[in-house]
């Protein structure tokens, strides 16, 4: 019997795939085989529901997470819960074609068990600038948006050299940006902030830590005389940004300057368009004289 | 047990001159080292006033709360693990095992959700509801625990534990349902934070502690008498409730001090007060003063070494203490516990 089985399942896998299929090349280089450009998409990523109603694709998103809270109508949209536990039954009854998930922040488990479902899952791993721009035109492709995923990549590319054109040549401030005031998690090797801060004209102090966010000495941070600290908030007024923490460490430069700043960190920790809005503030904060419009060229 | 001889008072001003001086020469340590890598001759101009600008921020703002934190925090959780230690008479009891620690752990957590403002009102917000957490889990665990004539040592230890598994399944509730907005760094606090804190808080946290230390320090004769059994310290006169509910109160007041202020850090009032036993002997009134001493000695040891040794990251300072404490766990377990009247 369990011989049976496993010939018939066997003899499943070796089927080749129904006609008008489909295979597409996620973000990890596995293969995903869809029977048609999908029309109904859940996104289990918060950035990716971002880039999805950039290009347009809106009618195509079916359900989003708990924290995909941008643009505001992407509220609207059926729920699955959040990103380390969204209900499998509240994804199934949303009929999927495909599921987009994250390696940073799904997990390994939601993965196999759509698979056993048999629902598509698209993982995309984006952690450079230009991953995102890359997961853009993906997306686009996928959702049949492709002209308006070039779009916005294009648009997005001209407002980046917009900027680098302005910083470029200038003195790097050093950058302290501070993800977590308490215990101190700043942006390390291989990250988004990190790039982003040397896009923008800084050269952040952190930059040596840990791969990716990790937890870091504040006394190392402060010795190395940040001429600029960013605090980041978590989209919500409530974040404890602790601004009267760092406003007494007079001595520091960045504090006697005057230069602590607060930024929206949904701007410049998700991987989706308005990486480029937070690659702007940093510039601006980071280089005031470049945009000081009595200055500029 | 025989009781105690009567403490010489030479004996205990010796050996508290002695932890004095290891509290200096581990404080004087911390100052020194870290991982800003300023010189020591530099440290020393900065104690004198003759340089300003960022190394003063270091020495100063960052070093110096961090080191007091850490000898308010030790000394509060090794004075509390001694008290609930005479008070449960067993060796393992102490804030983290019997729960306590969780508890008030809950209290910091639900303050943090409907936030408190800042400064003043939070630390005193902040330590009263770590305290109400730290009174409703240790009550738990003696209503669960305690057996018509007392509490049976292995009873009180899985009390503990279960009250512990409670409140940490209602931190993770808390932190499941209440976005990271308010409360991203708790999986870091939970394991000990002694990052700096404001000079404010810090005379919150010393003021409690002192008086904590008072409640439980200021009754080490009434526990000597207590260890030779309810019924003979009755007869000597020992109001056994009075000093029982004295002791809980004191010991809860300096868990949910060291949890408000530094986060639920584990072991220390087990290592501390169990270490100076074997060293020096069962009499309270000598443990429990040294162990306030000591457990400030120790906490700062361990954080010195949590904040340097993955210089620029740094490890949460209960690792450390972790590490240290689950092998003297088990040691006292094999060797302790098998007399149930220790």
């Amino acid at each position: 019997m369990s011989r049976l089985l496993t010939a018939l399942a066997l003899a499943l896998t070796l089927l080749p795939a129904p006609a008008g299929a489909l295979t597409v090349t996620d973000q990890t280089g596995r293969r995903v085989v869809l029977p048609a450009l999908p029309g109904r998409i859940i996104s289990l990523v918060p950035s990716v529901t971002e880039i999805l109603f950039s290009i347009g694709a809106q009618d195509r998103v079916v359900g989003v997470t708990d924290f995909c809270d941008y643009p505001a109508e992407a509220r609207r949209k059926p729920r699955v819960g959040g990103m380390l536990a969204p209900s499998l039954e509240g994804m199934v009854s949303l009929k999927p074609d495909l599921v987009v998930a994250t390696i940073a922040g799904n997990r390994q488990e939601t993965f196999e068990q759509l698979g056993r479902l048999k629902i598509p899952v698209y993982v995309v791993n984006p952690v450079t600038v230009a991953d995102v721009l890359d997961l853009i035109a993906r997306l686009g492709r996928l959702a049949d948006r492709g002209d308006a995923a070039d779009r916005t990549v294009t648009a997005l590319r001209e407002r980046m050299q917009a900027v680098a054109a302005r910083v470029d040549g200038r003195p790097r401030p050093r950058v302290l940006y501070v993800l977590w005031p308490d215990p101190l998690i700043v942006p390390g090797r291989a990250s988004l902030v990190s790039e982003l801060i040397t896009l923008a004209g800084g050269d952040s102090v952190t930059a040596d830590g840990g791969q990716g966010y990790p937890r870091y000495s504040l006394e190392a941070a402060l010795a190395r005389n940040p001429e600029v600290i960013i605090l980041a908030s978590h989209g919500s007024e409530k974040s404890p940004l602790m601004r009267d923490k760092w406003e007494r460490f007079t001595q520091v430069p960045a504090i006697a300057a005057g230069r602590l700043h607060t930024i929206d960190g949904n701007l410049t920790h998700r991987y989706g368009p308005r990486i480029v809005d937070g690659l702007e503030r940093l510039a601006r904060v980071i280089h005031p004289e470049a945009f000081d419009r009595t200055e500029s060229r | 047990m025989s009781q105690p001889a009567p403490a010489s008072g030479a004996r205990l001003a010796v050996l508290l001159g002695g932890l004095g001086l290891l509290v200096i020469a581990a404080a004087l340590g911390a100052l020194f080292v870290g991982s800003a890598r300023v010189p020591p001759g530099d440290v020393l101009a900065v104690l004198t006033g003759r340089i300003k600008g960022v190394d003063q921020v270091v020495v100063l703002s960052l070093r110096l709360p961090r080191i007091l934190a850490a000898l308010l925090a030790g000394g509060a959780l090794a004075v509390a693990g001694a008290g609930f230690q005479a008070l449960a008479r067993n060796p393992l009891a102490e804030p983290s095992v019997l729960g306590v620690s969780s508890g008030a752990a809950f209290g910091v957590i639900v303050a943090q959700v409907f936030g408190l403002g800042g400064g003043l009102v939070e630390a005193v917000g902040l330590a009263a509801c770590a305290f109400a957490g730290a009174l409703v889990a240790g009550a738990a665990v003696y209503l669960i625990a305690s057996r018509a004539g007392g509490l049976p040592v292995h009873t009180l230890l899985l009390a503990g534990v279960i009250v512990g598994i409670f409140f940490s399944s209602a931190i993770t509730v808390l932190i499941s349902v209440v976005d990271f907005d308010r409360l991203g760094g708790v999986v870091h606090w939970l394991l000990g934070n002694l990052s700096p804190i404001a000079p404010g808080s810090l005379a919150v946290f010393a003021a409690l502690t002192t008086l904590g230390g008072w409640l439980v320090i200021g009754a080490a004769r009434r526990l000597n008498l207590l260890a030779l059994g309810e019924e003979a310290a009755q007869q000597l006169g020992v109001d056994s409730e009075r000093v029982k509910r004295r002791i809980f109160a004191g010991a809860a007041l300096l868990t949910s001090a060291a949890v408000a202020f530094a986060g639920p850090i584990g072991f220390v009032g087990l290592i501390v007060p169990q270490t100076l036993r074997l060293l020096l002997g069962s009499d309270n009134r000598i443990v429990i003063p040294a162990a306030l001493l000591g457990g400030g000695a120790f906490l700062l040891l361990a954080d010195t070494v949590a904040r340097n040794v993955i210089v620029p990251a740094e490890l949460s300072v209960g690792v450390i203490t972790a590490f240290c404490g689950t092998p003297f766990f088990i040691y006292l377990l094999r060797t302790r516990v098998a007399n149930p009247h220790l």
